[in-house]
């Protein structure tokens, strides 16, 4: 198992943990990173949006009766972002198309931004906290088991960086217990 | 497999072609209902109102996926290298695939996420369909503004045909 690097993102799309563990990956400069990491954050957010919309036509029963959005769904497993209505009804008084309604592939989850990408030489997994830090890790494209390695990252991450009474939120990461444990742990797997 | 959509982009950032495949509305009972239709929107056709979409068109999505690829693409060369590709990405909910010829033309498919790697079925669309029908059609102009000339019926036939053959090839495959 092969992992390159972790970068974690703050909500606000700035760049605050950059770290390799092994080389694969070309190396950028400081500047180059916070420019990835603006650029993911405002990808990640663009590709939620763009999740088709599956329309679901009602019949033309219910031709002008206002109705009303239909609520949220309270979502247990929901994310930091808003989520959008499953359903949202629109009031026509037009009788060919009385309530135009969408739906997201699979209805009841909440849309999320990109959660892994693959590329011939990489993959790049994003895992979004509730709070809306991100969390990517670069590792080898047939690696198995990555939700394993992110979960220990975020616990190191709870426990090293945000019990740490010095760290500043959503400010640069600078704590050498999180970098020690982590390295550590990963040394452990491969 | 299900697939919601399809785009080619030329070199100059431009969507030459896009389309749509929209499953049924799910109210209406049948027993094929679940099976998609294809609605056909190549140059310039917006029904926003039938797609569920009032404030977005097809447009603004296909301007909205280049952008993403785009960013992407340039994020990968510079981590990977410079032969490196992004081949796929994938959310809660979907799954876009990308392919990208020598000469800069962008192939971007939307599936649903359980569906394969789609990357080979990309490049067959292009070598068989877009070479073939679009490139040696004498007719053709060299650039596509506005997508003239990838409109014509036999590539939008044979897509079709295409698309319907590889969704109902994964379907046997997968069960």
């Amino acid at each position: 198992m092969t992992v390159f690097s972790l970068i974690i993102i703050n909500k606000a799309g700035g760049l605050i943990y950059q770290r390799e563990f092994q080389p694969g990956l070309r190396k950028l400069s400081t500047n180059d990173y916070l420019v990835l990491a603006g650029t993911f954050h405002g990808v990640h957010a663009i590709t939620r949006t763009i999740t088709p919309k599956l329309p679901l036509l009602t019949p033309t029963a219910t031709a002008s009766t206002p109705t009303s959005a239909s609520s949220n769904l309270a979502s247990p497993s929901g994310t930091s972002t808003p989520i959008p209505p499953t359903t949202t009804t629109t009031t026509t008084t037009t009788t060919s198309v009385a309530a135009t309604t969408y739906t997201y592939p699979i209805p009841g989850v909440p849309a999320t931004g990109l959660e892994s990408l693959e590329t011939d030489k990489f993959r790049l997994t994003c895992f979004q906290t509730l709070t809306g830090t991100k969390f990517l890790l670069f590792t080898d494209p047939h690696m198995a088991n990555i939700e394993v390695v992110m979960k220990k990252i975020y616990e190191f991450y709870a426990d090293f960086v945000m019990k740490n009474p010095f760290y500043q939120l959503e400010m640069p990461v600078r704590c050498e217990a999180f970098d020690r444990n982590m390295n550590g742990w990963l040394r452990g797997r491969t | 497999m299900v697939v919601y959509s399809f785009y080619i982009f030329d070199r100059h950032a431009e969507c030459i072609y896009k389309r749509r495949w929209l499953p049924r509305p799910v109210s209406t009972s049948g027993s094929k209902s679940s099976r998609p239709t294809s609605e056909a929107s190549a140059p310039a056709t917006s029904a926003p109102v039938l797609l569920g979409q009032s404030a977005r068109t097809t447009d603004d999505d296909a301007k909205l996926i280049f952008g993403t690829v785009f960013s992407l693409r340039n994020m990968v060369r510079k981590l990977g290298g410079e032969d490196d590709n992004f081949v796929t990405y994938k959310t809660s909910q979907y799954k876009l695939h990308y392919y990208e010829t020598p000469t800069n033309i962008k192939f971007v498919m939307l599936t649903d996420i359980k569906s394969p790697s789609m990357r080979v079925a990309l490049q067959q669309i292009y070598i068989n369909l877009y070479v073939e029908y679009v490139v040696k059609n004498p007719l053709s102009p060299v650039e596509h503004p506005g997508g003239v000339g990838v409109n014509n019926e036999l590539f939008e036939e044979s897509l079709e045909q295409f698309v319907v053959r590889v969704r109902s090839c994964h379907y046997q495959g997968s069960f």
